[in-house]
């Protein structure tokens, strides 16, 4: 063996003790839950109801189909419920740890702090919707014809991957800057509001727009190539540019990360 | 409440919220959704199937934003973090209802708002200069009317909510629920011209419409019926007004029995 | 007729019950299970105007429940309370001008603006006149040694320096009763002794009653000539605190040290042992017997070192509450 295989081992008993006062603690709240759930259902509905007026009789979308841009919600509802679940409760706290000084009780622990800030808790409460949104996925692909060969889903599940690194890393930058600017800490907010850009296909957007969704704020990668994935016809180009964006985001969510340390470290009092 | 502590709180809060403008500047960034939706009506087959111009559309969700800033309510969170911090007792012993407070602080922070919502206006009619119209004067004092009114329908559920604060730890929550069918029905994520008649009757059985389609339809300039809107704003106010004020009441009443 | 009266007051609480573990928690999540807790019961006594009194005893025995019952933030469960002739949980308007609330370490004054602000917006609140409110604050300032820091934003303010101003805010319409839950909660020695001396002026000053909460005794034998220990939600006492102190110590404190560890020693013969560690010794000595114990120890025992004192009053308490009862 090496230190390397008990250091993971390490970081995912770690991760399940994290999870499992989480959960203890959030049970807490039992309005809360049952209030999600309920929440998320008319999300939904109201969702796929909305979808449903541009889609009068043999109309189309940017070129898809009902059923294709179904895939899409689906993906896009997958998608929230793991920001719901994962990023907002742990890179929320960036900001409150900065504010009150607690990050550097975090910076003193053995263990690697990006890893702890990412992963600290999570919440039940994105749980319903991850699930809903794998069920929606899955219906529509199935109705819209996608193939469900081994080689589509394992790129769709790559694709959904490189996805969530992707989120997780825009997200990850953005809750970053709040050691430098605390005033600003709600720029993530602003993220999360330009993501329900990620409901829609991408090519149902202008020109203009489908550039700034593929270059400057991503969603393209988000929710419509993963979508093609499950579909059956991701082309090649697309789902290697989007595994590069993935690697090099994180990549940079890591070189950001030391960066914003050193300064926070260097910084007196 | 007189004219006198009117003025002192809402200059005061006025300078308090102008410490906080990057953030308040980002809240107002971060009401785009009207944007995206504009983006997908605009290249929509069925935008002309349901009798929906594209420059007309443009100003509704043009308008649909600049309503959504200036009427939106934080009344429960707010409120859920001074009893939290304990702030609400001394706020109790004090001879001003604090419902007061935070009305001034709505308002102190929409007037450090103002300038923000403008210049993503102005950015917007530079990317879209079609759209730019102005509207007729007596048109323009409806719709800003409408939005006042709007602003206290927001602020008197929300008030409402915040209450109930009183009962449950996560009120806020509650909060979170009333805000699926504000989105869907309230006019923010399409024109209420494009839903089905049956959804469009169930819409107008809600409060929603009110707070967002009726006084950007006005500012727009598109097809509203005035009188009848004016009317139900008034009804639906009549209604929660009263509702607020008993639930604050006896919500107090709890707080104080349960051990403020 | 007294400012304030209270009889046979009580306060019940409902709580919710968890196992700890996993277990417990799916179960609280299912069913809740409740207890009641009595936070205050049958406490009476009263209050006469210009009075400075403490409430002293230990975390949770129920003085803040009971002063917030009097300053109206919680409704009694059982008895009656009044104060300067209304019922405090009404909080009428006419009430609500006559009292302030001032409590440790929780902040009213606004965050980022200077303490003028708020202090203009109390002014408002109150109804002072623009003129009538520069005086108090002038006034209230001098006393309170707090200049150019009323133009600073109370976060680059200190500690000390916001609870003083706070207690300005708090004191801008000159209330007849002041409660004080914990004012000197948190702040540093200086502090803590400016605080007390400005509430024992401003009492002298303008005859507002005082009530007090804190665990300091320091704040408590400074300020307060009258106490009521509460303990467990029971009032224990209710007099002058130098009349505690004496029934409550019928005896003098004495630290030996040896020149040898004597493990051996009867101590019992010369007092009650309180501690014996190594070489030191402390004993507990009845005053009239003192002269001659010391005696006898010095005469018995390698003694080396040897002091005698009071018990400090805090100690005494603690042994009270621990002991469940006033002699």
């Amino acid at each position: 063996m090496g230190g390397a295989a008990s250091e993971w081992l390490r970081y995912l008993r770690t991760l399940r003790r994290f999870w499992g006062t989480a959960l203890a603690s959030q049970m807490e709240y039992q309005l809360n839950l049952l209030v999600e759930l309920v929440a998320m259902a008319g999300n939904l509905a109201g969702s796929a109801f909305l979808l449903s007026l541009f889609f009068g009789p043999g109309q189309r979308l940017g070129g898809w189909r009902w059923e294709e841009a179904l895939v899409v919600l689906g993906i896009y509802t997958l998608l929230d419920g793991i920001a719901t679940s994962l990023l907002r409760p742990n890179l929320g706290q960036i900001v409150t740890h900065v504010q009150q000084g607690t990050l550097d009780f975090v910076l003193l622990k053995p263990i690697d702090s990006q890893f702890w800030l990412s992963t600290r808790t999570f919440s039940p409460a994105g749980l319903p919707e991850i699930v809903v949104g794998l069920a929606l996925v899955g219906w529509a692909a199935a109705r819209a014809g996608g193939s469900f060969s081994p080689t589509s889903l394992a790129q769709a599940i790559l694709m959904l991957l490189a996805s969530v690194v992707i989120l997780y890393s825009l997200w990850f930058v953005l809750a970053t800057t709040s050691i430098w600017f605390v005033k600003t800490w709600n720029s993530t907010e602003v993220l999360r509001a330009a993501l329900a850009a990620g409901r829609y296909p991408v090519s149902a957007y202008p020109a203009g727009l489908r550039s700034f969704f593929t270059v400057v704020l991503p969603v393209a990668f988000l929710t419509t190539v993963p979508a093609e994935a499950i579909l059956g016809r991701a082309s090649s180009r697309w789902v290697v540019s989007s595994l590069l964006v993935a690697a090099m985001s994180l990549l940079f969510s890591r070189l950001f990360w030391r960066l914003a340390l050193r300064s926070y470290t260097s910084a007196s009092s | 409440m007189n004219g006198r502590i009117a003025r002192v709180l809402l200059s005061t809060q006025y300078a308090y919220m102008l410490e906080y403008r990057a953030e308040i500047a980002l809240w107002a960034l971060s009401g785009v959704l009207p944007f995206i939706m504009l983006g997908v009506w605009s290249q929509a087959e069925a935008a002309s199937s349901l009798g929906l111009d594209r420059i007309q559309l443009g100003r509704y969700f043009l308008a649909g934003f600049v309503v959504r800033q200036f009427t939106l309510a934080w009344v429960v969170f707010a409120f859920e973090e001074d009893a939290l911090q304990g702030r609400l007792s001394p706020y109790l012993l004090q001879p001003l209802h604090p419902l007061w407070r935070y009305l001034a602080a709505h308002l102190a922070e929409q007037a450090t708002r103002l300038p923000f919502v403008a210049a993503i206006a102005a950015t917007f009619f530079l990317l879209q200069p079609e759209t730019f119209a102005l509207a007729a004067p007596q048109r323009l004092l409806l719709a800003l009317l409408a939005t006042w009114l709007a602003f206290a329908l927001n602020f008197l559920l929300q008030s409402s909510i915040a209450c109930l604060c009183f009962w449950s730890e996560r009120a806020s929550a509650l909060e979170r629920l009333l805000l699926i069918p504000f989105l869907f029905l309230s006019g923010l994520v399409a024109p209420l011209e494009a839903y089905p008649p049956a959804m469009r009757q169930l819409a107008y059985a809600t409060p929603f419409p009110y707070m967002i389609h009726f006084p950007a339809q006005l500012l727009a300039g598109g097809p509203v019926a005035v009188a009848a809107g004016f009317r139900a704003m008034l009804g639906w106010l009549l209604l929660l007004l009263p509702l607020c004020l008993l639930l604050w009441r006896t919500g107090v009443r709890r707080y104080t029995a349960m051990g403020a | 007729m007294s400012l304030v009266r209270v009889d046979d007051l009580g306060k019940t609480y409902r709580i919710a019950e968890k196992q700890p573990g996993l277990a417990g928690t799916f179960r609280h999540f299912v069913k809740r299970r409740h207890r009641d807790v009595e936070a205050v019961r049958g406490v009476s006594f009263t209050i006469e105007a210009g009075e400075v009194v403490g409430f002293l005893g230990p975390n949770g025995a129920g003085k803040t429940t009971t002063l917030k019952m009097l300053s109206g933030l919680i409704h009694p469960s059982s008895g009656s309370v009044e104060v300067a002739g209304h019922r405090p949980h009404r909080r009428q308007k006419a009430f609500l001008e006559q009292i302030t609330l001032v409590m440790g370490q929780k902040q009213q004054l606004i965050w980022d603006l200077p303490p003028l602000d708020s202090l203009r917006v109390n002014a408002a609140i109150y109804g002072l006149d623009q003129g009538e409110s520069r005086r108090r604050i002038g006034e209230l300032a001098e006393m309170l040694e707090l200049g150019e820091e009323l133009t600073r934003p109370v976060r680059k303010l200190s500690l000390g320096q916001r609870m003083k101003a706070e207690l300005l805010a708090a004191l801008l319409h000159r209330p007849a009763v002041l409660f004080l839950d914990e004012p000197t909660l948190g702040l540093d020695v200086n502090a803590q002794a400016r605080v007390r001396s400005f509430l024992a002026d401003y009492n002298r000053r303008f005859g507002a009653t005082v009530l007090l909460t804190s665990h300091y005794m320091a704040d408590i034998t400074a300020l307060c000539p009258r106490v009521l220990l509460i303990h467990q939600g029971r009032l224990f006492y209710d007099g002058q605190l130098s009349a505690l102190a004496e029934r409550l110590a019928p005896y003098r404190q004495v630290r030996l040290d040896l020149a040898r560890p004597l493990p051996e020693v009867p101590w019992s013969d010369y007092g009650e042992l309180e501690s014996c560690e190594a070489r030191e010794v402390r004993l507990l000595i009845q005053p009239d017997r003192l002269t001659e114990t010391l005696a006898r120890l010095l005469n018995d025992l390698p003694v080396v070192d040897l002091e005698v004192s009071d018990p400090p009053i805090e100690e005494l308490i603690g042994r009270l509450f621990r002991q469940g009862e006033v002699a």
